[in-house]
């Protein structure tokens, strides 16, 4: 159905219910919808450095396949807390291949 | 820096295996009230453990001098994503923060080494004796046992209280309410049976937990010293989940007691738990379900408030013994508003269970200790498990007491009373003196017997009543130094032989001799 039409469509059923004054808080769930499906799709790549960006793309080739990601769609952010590696994060998967998680692993084993 | 420390980091090192795991995610998109609001999940299960990711953007020396990973449970799965409870500090989770699925539902640890100690609802101690070396890890949530794997309760546990053990006998695996108002003495009776099991051989003394629900600290600390003083700690756990804790704890902590218990009842132990109170855990979970947005249905408690009690003590029950024949005695209690025993909980509770002890506060105004209204106090399945001794004594002290109760109405109002019914309310009333008792001082079940035979035999009948207290303890010194054997065999053979009669009868005869003052009716 065309979306301008189906807005119509609403607006009208609306104005014979006398509640045209409801059109934005709709107008706002809709938005809010719309945002969330858009952070459920969206996959994000963290690297700690921005000079890492084009390798990490290429170690996480994989596992973006696997969440049946496109690269091009890829956003990509830097996060220096990171110290090294990467993180792919999006579609409910986290694929966490950085060095602080690694770190913090063997700091853990060593302490228990 | 020390050498064995560097070598422990360089075998980590060079024993490290990196994990490339997916790990399954969704993230948090509103908190409030310790519930959480997570968008994804959708693999997710109910009842599931969820870890939060704290560490996101924080440096890699203030993610190490992070304390312990902060949890959640998955209470509801809903269309867009799931709604949990913060096991933890609730401010330390914020809108956005990445909520990781472990796969595993709620594990609390189990063992040996948690006797003596106190636990929260999550199993981690919390009095101050440092952490657990290689707990057992048992499910919070478990299915109760089967038919098949149950046997019927047939094995007494003596409470030490007379009233009790002769009247409204408890079984090992049984469910037994108590009920009362406010200050009624609930907790002492459950308390008087934890320090009771002493009396037992240790290798027949069941394992006690009591599990501490909206209490206060204070009261809690004062149990925990008390069962120090009595010696009883070292065969008792306790779970504490105070008035200060989050509902969600609340709500789990009788859980965590049951499945703390059900280790050893597996190993073929018996088990005794106590659920102080159920009252205070139905309001956690109303409030928790309210938060969650469930429906509310009669008091604003959800739907299943009444699933929430029943599958809780159907975990209390007594193995097979192709099982192990290990039990879990449960003493849930419940507190009731001016009396009122048919409100909603009371009566939920009252009907999942095997029985009540209904304490009065009339009659504990009146300082009749323990508060116990006969009438209303039964034992459906204890019955089964009174030992013969007990059973040949007590067999007709609850009509007689019933009928007591009737005439001592009665007799507020008729000046002259035939002879018959004067000496049915003054034994009535010797009766309700000798089932007094203080609390923290439980009596072996030979010595209930012995004074109740006394008791059912007339041996106060003589006796002024202000008196019978007094008699009663002197003759329980004189049985117990004059007369220890009678009590041993009572004790061995759980019967009252006519032997043992008339070694009883020939006790109270002398012990009248020695001390005919007190015999004198002043």
């Amino acid at each position: 159905m065309d979306p301008k039409k189906s807005v119509h469509a609403v607006h009208k059923i609306l104005e014979t219910e006398g509640r045209t004054e409801l059109m934005p808080r709709i107008a706002r769930a809709f938005e809010r919808l719309a945002a969330r499906e858009h952070s459920r799709n969206t996959v994000t790549l963290t690297v700690a450095h921005k000079r890492d960006e084009a390798q990490s793309r290429q170690e996480a080739a994989e596992a973006l396949k696997e969440l049946g990601a496109d690269a091009h769609t890829l956003e990509t952010y830097v996060d220096d807390s990171l110290i090294g590696g990467w993180r792919l994060e999006g579609r409910e998967h986290l694929v966490d291949e950085s060095y602080k998680k690694h770190l913090l692993a063997i700091y853990t084993a060593a302490t228990l | 820096m020390d050498s064995s420390i560097v070598e422990k980091i360089v075998k980590e090192i060079e024993g490290y295996t990196p994990k490339h795991d997916h790990e399954h995610v969704g993230r948090v998109t509103a908190v409030g009230d310790g519930v959480v609001a997570i968008d994804g999940l959708s693999k997710a299960v109910m009842s599931e453990v969820i870890v939060f990711e704290e560490g996101k953007s924080k440096k890699l020396e203030d993610s190490m001098h992070q304390t312990s990973a902060l949890l959640g449970l998955i209470l509801n799965l809903e269309e867009d994503g799931v709604r949990a409870s913060i096991l933890g500090d609730t401010s330390r989770v914020a809108e956005g923060m990445t909520v990781k699925s472990t796969g595993k539902i709620l594990m609390v640890p189990s063992g040996e080494e948690l006797l003596g100690r106190v636990v929260n609802a999550l199993g981690e101690p919390v009095d101050g004796k440092g952490p657990f070396k290689k707990p057992v890890m048992m499910p919070v949530e478990r299915q109760a046992s089967g038919v098949i794997d149950r046997k019927h309760v047939s094995v007494p546990l003596q409470t030490g209280i007379k009233a009790i053990d002769a009247m409204i006998p408890i079984g090992r695996g049984q469910r037994e309410l108590i009920i009362g108002d406010r200050s009624t003495g609930k907790t002492t009776i459950a308390i008087d049976t934890i320090i009771n099991q002493k009396n037992d051989p240790a290798d027949k003394r069941p394992i006690c937990i009591y599990v501490a629900v909206g209490q206060k600290e204070s009261k809690t600390a004062r149990i925990m010293q008390q069962l120090r003083d009595a010696g009883a700690l070292e065969y008792t756990i306790i779970v504490d989940a105070s008035a200060s804790a989050p509902a969600t704890l609340q709500y789990l902590a009788p859980f965590t007691g049951a499945a703390i218990g059900e280790y050893f009842m597996d190993q073929g132990k018996d088990v005794l738990v106590i659920y102080d109170d159920l009252s205070k855990q139905a309001v956690a979970y109303r409030q928790l379900s309210l938060l969650l947005r469930r429906p509310p249905g009669r008091e604003a408690y959800p739907g299943d408030i009444f699933y929430l009690h029943s599958r809780l003590l159907e975990r209390a029950c007594r193995l097979s013994e192709e099982k192990g024949g290990g039990s879990l005695t449960a003493l849930p209690i419940i507190e009731t508003l001016e009396g009122d025993i048919s409100a909603y909980i009371p009566t939920n509770v009252i009907s999942i269970t095997d029985g009540q002890i209904f304490l009065m506060a009339d009659l504990f105004n009146k300082g009749v200790r323990p508060a116990i209204d006969v009438g209303l106090s039964v034992s459906r399945v204890g019955g089964d498990a009174q030992t013969k001794a007990m059973k040949s004594v007590a067999g007709t002290l609850k009509l007689e007491l019933a009928q007591f109760r009737e005439l001592e109405a009665f007799m507020q109002f008729a000046q002259d009373l035939d002879k018959a019914t004067a000496d049915r309310i003054a034994s009535g009333q010797r009766m309700v003196e000798v089932l007094k008792q203080k609390n923290g001082a439980p009596l072996p079940f030979e010595k209930q017997v012995a004074i109740l035979y006394a008791a059912t035999h007339a041996f106060f009948a003589d006796v002024a009543i202000t008196k019978v207290i007094e008699v009663e303890k002197q003759f329980t010194e004189y049985l117990d130094g004059q007369h220890s054997k009678t009590l041993a065999e009572i004790k061995k053979t759980g019967l009252v032989s006519e032997d043992l009669k008339k070694e009883l009868n020939r006790a109270m005869e002398e012990f009248k001799l020695a001390h005919t003052e007190l015999f004198a009716m002043k």
